[in-house]
């Protein structure tokens, strides 16, 4: 495209933001660098809040330079506002039920002791992080890129508890259903039923994530892991499990967190989409932890580029950094000691030679050879899931 | 061999030692309202569930986006709003927090 071109394209694009008749849904970087809240909320450092009820606290850009994301700045996402505030762990129990030989009623203490301890570095990511670059408005939480993290987590396989409750030959389903009610007793709870052939052995209800309890605010005492898959369906305070042999309709599961049944999985606002399925697994993704938008780096001087990776756990095979505006790319250094569900970290040194604004642009590729699509060539969606665009800060040399 | 056993209890019960041992206490955040006619509707209908803050994320949106999503809170949520209510606290939505377009 001709420079002139490309010009008059984004600012089509730009017109089409403010204008008055979308023909289609126009997508560009999320916001950034929002206010960081003055109240720290139970356990966290001061995060961006966009609700106390219930909580919703984003992570900034600068949590992302390392492969696990610290618990005080882990992100926080409650649907309902009503969370229990004191649970004792000597008392608490997970009950499984439904299509099974033996009911269980499993304690803490019990689940760390009587069952194989495993642990697996998986990422978590809300399937709204980064909606705030859909226009026109995607109903939702308008994060920015910090609704996701990446930690260590340790608990039992949930195929471990299953073998010991003894599946009925009809069991399909397995609904999760947390302790977060909701205000009015007529709303529909959180509650999240997955197919059998989805839960692999990878899939664990952690106690502990990053060698520490569970912050109470990501679901303490006990959640659900599901390596690969959006965080939708990872049930925090787990409190009991369901086996069924047919699917409930339920309100977050057939009309949240679903996207447009189609190949590109888009649709416009005039014209959505009829038919539509889960989100699911993870697409490739990267986002940059260092520099800050804004920042002003010193003319030559050696600038060392960080951030973080992921995919649904095929694997990141290269992360691609661009300092020309997207003409030329070069590989970073790539940290592959987490396993293939966790951040990786890269990072990437040069010495910015110009002086002025200067884009730095990070494009992760994964072992298929998916890459990430320009921010501006990610296809919109009503819901705002699944952004991951090529991410883009822009910093002054001086 | 009884002061055997209150070790082991001490053991078993220091792997269960949590972070948090007392009630938490999430913070109460005061979000910048805008007063004005028909608030005491958002009052009553709107901030039983959840913050005012969720409610003004989205940033400013049109007459249509804010009917359709007190539509949602009824039929998906089971909000108890009364077609009166639902009206004022439309009006209100609108004339502070929408961006000037009906639709
Ligand atoms: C009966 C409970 C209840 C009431 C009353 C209620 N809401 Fe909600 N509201 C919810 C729930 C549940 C959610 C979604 C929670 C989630 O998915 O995280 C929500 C989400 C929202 C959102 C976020 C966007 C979205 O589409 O999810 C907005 C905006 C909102 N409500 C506005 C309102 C307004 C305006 C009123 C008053 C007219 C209201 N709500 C009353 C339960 C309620």
């Amino acid at each position: 495209m001709k420079r002139r071109d490309f010009f008059k394209t984004s600012i089509a694009a730009s017109a089409a933001i403010v204008g008055s008749s979308l023909s289609a849904g126009v997508t560009t970087q999320p916001v950034d660098g929002r206010k960081i809240s003055e109240v720290a909320f139970p356990e966290k450092i001061p995060m961006i809040t966009y609700s106390d009820r219930p909580p919703l606290l984003e992570s900034t850009r600068s949590a992302f330079t390392k492969s696990l994301t610290p618990n005080d700045e882990f992100f926080v996402r409650w649907h309902l506002p009503d969370i229990p505030t004191y649970i004792d762990p000597d008392a608490y129990t997970i009950k499984i039920d439904g299509l099974v030989d033996r009911e269980l009623n499993i304690s803490l203490k019990s689940l760390k002791h009587d069952f194989e301890q495993v642990e697996v570095t998986a990422v978590l990511q809300c399937g709204g992080n980064s909606r705030s670059a859909f226009h026109p408005v995607a109903g939702g939480i308008q994060w920015g890129s910090g609704a996701m993290g990446c930690a260590k987590w340790k608990g039992v396989r949930l195929s471990d508890i299953l073998d010991r409750a003894g599946l009925k030959k009809d069991a399909k389903w397995i609904g999760f259903n947390g302790k977060e009610k909701a205000a009015y007793y007529e709303s529909p709870n959180f509650i999240r039923e997955l197919h059998l052939e989805e839960l692999d052995d990878h899939v664990i209800l952690a106690y502990e994530m990053n060698g520490e309890d569970l912050p109470y605010l990501n679901g303490y005492p006990l959640r659900l892991v599901i390596p690969g898959y959006y965080s939708d369906s990872w049930v925090k305070m787990m409190s009991h499990i369901t086996v069924t042999n047919e699917y409930k309709s339920l309100f977050f599961m057939d009309t949240a967190y679903r996207i447009p049944d189609n190949d590109t999985e888009s649709e416009t606002p005039e014209n959505r989409s009829k038919t539509t399925k889960p989100i699911a697994k993870m697409n490739v993704k990267s986002v940059i932890g260092y520099p800050l938008n804004g920042a002003k780096i010193a003319h030559n001087s050696q600038l060392v580029v960080r951030g973080v990776a992921f995919d649904s756990g095929l694997g990141i095979k290269d992360v691609l950094v661009s300092v020309d505006d997207g003409v030329t790319w070069e590989s970073s250094l790539l940290d592959n000691s987490a396993g293939r569900y966790a951040f990786k970290a890269f990072r990437f040194s040069f010495k910015p030679s110009g002086y002025g604004k200067l884009n730095i642009m990070a494009k992760a590729v994964n072992r298929l050879g998916e890459e990430q699509p320009l921010a501006k060539d990610v296809l919109w969606n009503h819901g705002g899931y699944k952004y991951n665009g090529i991410d883009t800060v822009m910093v002054e040399v001086v | 061999m009884i002061k055997k056993l209150i070790v082991l209890t001490g053991l078993v019960s220091s792997t269960l030692f949590a972070q948090v041992k007392t009630d938490v206490e999430v913070p109460y955040i005061s979000y910048e309202i805008k007063m004005g006619k028909g608030f005491d509707a958002v009052n009553a209908n709107c901030l039983m569930c959840h913050s005012f803050g969720y409610i003004i994320n989205q940033g400013p949106q049109s007459r249509k986006f804010w009917d359709e999503k007190i539509n949602k809170m009824i039929v998906h949520f089971k909000a108890p709003i009364e077609k009166e209510a639902h009206e004022t606290v439309l009006n209100y939505l609108y004339k502070h927090y929408g961006n000037g377009k009906l639709k």
